[in-house]
């Protein structure tokens, strides 16, 4: 008994450090865009590297407990779904470091006039993905509570789409200085800030109904 | 020569332990939260306990519908029970060892002339409503008791598994205990009358004749469990209706409180010492409680959880067994005592003299009326809960 006690007491520890590190992860980013987008080169270095750590970090644990769950038959039933939802929360953590190395290898060019609004776009961008990582603890604690801490979630998406229209459109019709080589570009980077929260969304529907199924 | 003559009791007891094991452990092992291995190690120890400790009770007044006086009689009679029991574990179906052998003594108090004892058969066949009814609140309530936990101490869900998983194998245990309690009457009640031995003094403790029966009664049960429930469980699996690890604690709980509470003389003295009538100790058919715990359970998550096909083969079931084993009850013990010359039994109270002779049509009457009345009942509860829940998801998605 006292060894199984250990491994569930390892395994819930390293469930809430994978949480900790995806939760980190999207901070970075978020501080990653700003710099860049401010012109602070190092910082942006600087966090580009972290968020290196904190991906290849958050793979491991990921991979570590979906073999406990398997090895020690741990949640036979729910084992999938939970799988499933590290994974995604863990693509969420992929396309924000994919994201802060296009910066880094694309370098795009930010008009000093969109600074604030590419800042804009990625805090809430990553306030939705942020806000997946409180839904997830609740369901591992309490998953009468995940539906309306996901509210938020589906709120920061909504704005991020939002956002991202309005640069678009920026770029597309105020912006007659730029080639269409440098408005193709911004959307494309648009694009991929915009993911972040589009990932987050998909985590919010499959926790939802996973939250729904452990209430049952 | 006892041997053999019990062989068919043991049989009957091999039939129990593959088809009712599935009933306690089928659900932890079909949601591989326990090990099959596990599972019937533990089931296999707690029903020889049960059945030698607490197994007289139910013994008794399954003697009293018809106390088989020839040990020839006694194995026609378990064997016409452990035969049809056989036949319906292996055409998949959970059958009930309960209505089996009270089919098969009906058969025999026919063949011999006996009146059969109408409070006892009343006893026992209330319980076949009784019991799953008992079994559905008591379902019922506990899954509620668990969710309003579960919600108050905010335990991780990995710890809250473990707890599971732990509660599953002592309730498992528990279950297995009262299984061997109450279901040793049917496996070895019938030889009880037939089979006078004396008391076994084992330094420690002594076993009556009646406990040495249950105890190869428990040890037939066991082996049944460990050479032939995997292959039930895999059958009945989550058929009925797909239980989480939870529910399916609730289920072989609240199985086990019932079987528990028809068994325990100890129970039955207390209730009985408050001024209220006694607990009568039937054997109880752990099959029909265990569908009426799951059916508890269902109609709190929703009825339209419910496998209603699965639930009308399983009813099917329960009327054929007694019929079956009734009428082939009737036709072995005409053969053994005329083709083989063997004593059956003799007619020492027969239904004219005693006027106490039960009026079956009445019984079966009766049955058929509570029956259909909750059948209709259940019904009217299942369109007005589907309404209800359509009309609060229309309610929450469309407003």
């Amino acid at each position: 008994m006292s060894l199984f006690t250990r491994t569930t007491n390892e395994l819930a520890a390293r469930v809430d450090e994978f949480f900790d590190t995806i939760e980190i992860g999207v901070l970075i980013f978020k501080e990653g865009v700003k710099a860049y987008v401010n012109g602070d080169q190092d910082a942006f270095q600087n966090h580009l590297r972290k968020i290196d750590e904190h991906e290849s970090k958050a793979d491991k644990l990921q991979r570590g407990i979906e073999n406990d769950m398997i090895i020690h038959s741990i949640l036979p039933q729910q084992r999938s779904d939970i799988v499933k939802l590290l994974w995604q929360l863990d693509e969420i953590m992929d396309t924000a470091k994919s994201s802060l190395n296009e910066f880094y290898i694309e370098m795009p060019r930010i008009p000093a006039s969109l600074v604030h609004d590419f800042a804009s776009l990625a805090e809430v961008s990553g306030n939705a993905a942020e806000e997946l990582i409180p839904a997830a603890r609740a369901f591992f604690r309490e998953p009468h509570l995940v539906r309306e801490k996901l509210l938020k979630v589906y709120f920061f998406e909504k704005e991020t789409d939002k956002s991202s229209f309005n640069l678009k459109r920026k770029v597309f019709h105020d912006m007659s200085e730029l080639t269409l080589a440098e408005k193709a570009h911004l959307r494309y980077i648009t694009h991929h800030i915009e993911s972040i929260s589009d990932r987050a969304q998909d985590a919010a529907d499959m926790l939802a109904s996973m939250a729904i199924r452990q209430m049952l | 020569m006892i041997i053999l003559f019990i062989s068919s009791g043991l049989f009957l007891g091999w039939t129990l332990g593959a088809n009712d094991a599935a009933n306690i452990f089928g659900s932890a092992v079909g949601t591989r939260m326990i090990s099959f291995t596990k599972a019937a190690v533990i089931a296999s120890i707690f029903v020889v306990l049960g059945a030698v400790m607490q197994g007289s009770g139910a013994s008794e007044t399954l003697g009293r519908l018809g106390s088989v006086n020839a040990i020839g009689g006694a194995f026609t009679v378990a064997l016409a029970a452990g035969i049809t029991v056989y036949m319906m574990t292996k055409a998949g179906l959970p059958v009930s060892t309960t209505q089996a052998i009270v089919g098969a003594i009906i058969g025999w108090n026919i063949f011999t002339d006996n009146a059969v004892d109408s409070k006892s058969l009343t006893q026992i066949v209330s319980t076949w409503i009784t019991g799953p009814i008992i079994g559905a609140l008591f379902a019922y309530l506990l899954y509620h008791m668990i969710k309003v936990i579960r919600r108050r101490i905010k335990v991780h869900l990995l710890f809250y598994e473990s707890y599971i998983r732990t509660g599953l194998l002592i309730t498992g245990a528990f279950g297995a205990f009262s299984l061997g309690a109450n279901n040793i009457a049917n496996v070895m009640g019938v030889f009880v009358p037939s089979i006078p031995l004396g008391e076994a003094d084992f330094g420690i403790f002594t076993l009556t004749g009646a406990q040495q029966l249950f105890f190869l009664g428990g040890i037939a049960i066991a082996a049944g469990i460990v050479t032939y429930s995997k292959k039930v469980i895999q059958t009945l699996g989550n058929n009925l209706l797909e239980l989480n690890p939870e529910a399916a604690l609730v289920v072989v709980l609240a199985q086990a409180l019932v079987l528990f509470i028809f068994s325990s003389s100890a129970l039955s003295h207390i209730v009985a010492a408050t001024g209220l009538p006694p607990i009568p100790l039937v054997p109880v058919s752990s099959s029909q409680v265990i569908v009426g715990a799951i059916l508890g359970v269902g109609v709190y998550k929703g009825v339209r959880n419910i496998n209603m096909k699965v639930l009308g083969s399983i009813a099917s079931g329960w009327v054929t067994t007694p019929v079956a084993a009734g009428l082939l009850s009737f036709f072995l013990l005409f053969f053994v005592k005329n083709l083989f010359g063997i004593e059956v039994g003799h007619s020492v109270n027969p239904p004219d003299a005693t006027g106490d002779g039960l009026n079956l049509a009445m019984v079966v009457r009766y049955s058929i009326i509570l029956l259909l009345v909750i059948t209709a009942s259940y019904l009217v509860y299942m369109v007005l809960s589907e309404r209800k829940k359509t009309n609060r998801i229309k309610k929450n998605y469309y407003e």
